[in-house]
């Protein structure tokens, strides 16, 4: 099962097309859960979130083995320095882990309109789907059209595709089928 | 008396010390130390232990794998020999991250030429050698896509570069494969501020493992004209598609990947049994072992002088995947 909570305001539409969208690339129950507040201990003096402290942080959830926990927030994410320079953070997973982070900062604005809605809706159920695979031990993917392709890659077009490659789809599946529940 | 049998050449192999940080006797471990076996992971030494196998008392380095907790056994007189080395050092990962974003637009096409180099590459290359297998196979299916087997090498290869850098980074696995994808494919307008890469290890195979440059005059052009010589010859034509290496690779490339740490071991041995030959000198060069690997090179040995020069022809690289 993958349970949804946010650490910011939502729309219902939106979060109703990710479920959707998370259950049709899995094949698992997606279900939110609520609204929970935003950790402040993860803010950094700059005014952005370190994104492991803030998955670190994050208010706990009740899940049962084997359910991957997702939060949706607004803020802007930062992750450590590398050896060349700071990647965007669009969010965190463990890898193989059970809980994940997804921020819409990056976004572009959602606006009122439906075709900038839309587009905001695709790109929210794209990184889901990027983390929650990582949380499926999913590594990334060199095919711009997979949704574990690196979120900030100049082959990425504006509204990526949200769905998994073949071979990402069949590691997917293999692990959820090995999944201990 | 008896000429030494296979087991017993094995044994002698010497250790390859070409590699920084390669544990070349098991003296040099302690339990809990962190070690890298080849094609497994980042494995964590829990000490020694004796087995009683066919009779005889032997003794293991065991060591657990961090990954999945999964033992590894290693007989004590193969540690030098199995390529087992140490975590790779802070500024080896930054060598890898310099290699990574440096600039690469010449994959090598051949794919049973690059299969064979990444396979060996992931066993005796240490941190750098996985790095390059990573990023070739990256480079390669910028041109196209990937056959499935090579997919999933470019999985595992990209697995174990993940895990090593986060192991010696000391950072989550996600944010290593971050940095690692950062490299390889930066953000649009960004310029990475790159050192000049290291030099990857050169590997010493056999030489009728090693990739022979390829002349103007070798080539006959048939690539372009969609023509397989091996056809024309009787043998029979590969299949049509993106699925026809995986048909022909399948067999190597499977049992590479679903290698025990023992046949780990084995597929390494060629290389260096060759190489050990090839010091000797005068010594007649002993008989290569009854390798799956060799047989598709040896048949294809003999065949090489009949292709005759063509003299005008176009270039012999075929980019965007013409050439097998």
């Amino acid at each position: 099962m993958i349970r949804i909570v946010t650490l910011a305001a939502f729309e219902e539409g939106d979060i109703t097309h990710l479920t959707r969208t998370l259950y049709r690339s899995f094949g698992v129950g997606t279900e939110y859960v609520g609204d929970r507040a935003l950790p402040k201990t993860a803010e950094r003096p700059d005014g952005r979130f370190d994104a492991v402290k803030l998955l670190d942080d994050a208010p706990p959830v009740r899940a049962f083995a084997d359910d991957k926990v997702v939060y949706l927030t607004d803020v802007d994410l930062a992750i450590p320095k590398g050896p060349l320079g700071e990647p965007p953070a669009w969010g965190f997973a463990l890898q193989g882990g059970d809980r994940g982070l997804v921020s819409t900062f990056r976004f572009a604005p959602r606006g009122v309109s439906e075709s900038t809605i839309e587009v905001f809706r695709r790109r929210l159920a794209r990184e889901c789907t990027h983390f929650v695979g990582h949380l499926w031990d999913l590594h990334h993917c060199y095919d711009p059209r997979c949704a574990m392709h690196p979120s900030w890659s100049p082959a990425l077009s504006a509204d990526p595709e949200h769905d998994l490659d073949a071979f990402c789809r069949e590691k997917s599946e293999r692990r959820i089928r090995l999944a201990k529940t | 008396m008896r000429p030494p049998g296979k087991r017993e050449r094995e044994d002698r192999r010497e250790p390859d010390p070409a590699l920084e940080g390669n544990i070349a006797s098991a003296g040099e471990l302690e339990t809990g130390d962190r070690v890298v076996y080849p094609n497994q992971g980042v494995c964590r030494v829990a000490g020694l232990e004796q087995k009683d196998i066919a009779g005889q008392r032997l003794e293991f380095v065991k060591m657990t794998r961090e990954e999945d907790g999964a033992s590894v056994l290693v007989p004590l007189q193969k540690v030098p020999t199995i390529g087992l080395r140490r975590v790779a050092s802070a500024d080896q990962i930054e060598g890898v991250f310099h290699y990574l974003g440096a600039s690469y637009d010449d994959p090598e096409l051949d794919w049973k030429v690059r299969h064979r180099d990444n396979v060996e590459r992931l066993i005796a290359g240490g941190v750098l050698g996985v790095a390059e297998v990573v990023k070739g196979l990256h480079s390669l299916a910028r041109l196209r896509p990937l056959p499935a087997k090579e997919r999933e090498l470019y999985d595992s290869s990209r697995h174990l570069l993940v895990s090593e850098v986060a192991v010696s980074l000391g950072i989550p696995a996600t944010i290593a494969e971050d940095y690692i994808d950062y490299a390889l494919m930066p953000p649009a307008g960004v310029k990475l501020p790159l050192k000049p890469p290291p030099k990857p290890v050169e590997l010493k195979g056999p030489p009728w493992k090693r990739k022979k440059p390829v002349s103007d005059e070798d080539d006959l052009g048939l690539d372009e004209l969609g023509l397989d010589l091996g056809a024309l010859e009787g043998e029979e034509p590969a299949p049509e598609g993106g699925e026809a290496e995986p048909a022909a690779e399948g067999s190597e490339s499977e049992r590479a990947a679903e290698q025990t740490p023992e046949a780990a071991v084995k597929s390494a041995r060629p290389a260096k049994s060759e190489k050990k030959a090839a010091r000797a000198g005068g010594e007649e060069p002993r008989k290569p072992a009854k390798s799956a690997l060799r047989k598709p090179e040896r048949k294809a040995a003999p065949r090489k002088p009949e292709k005759k020069p063509a003299k005008g022809r176009p270039a012999k690289k075929v980019r965007g995947g013409k050439k097998r």
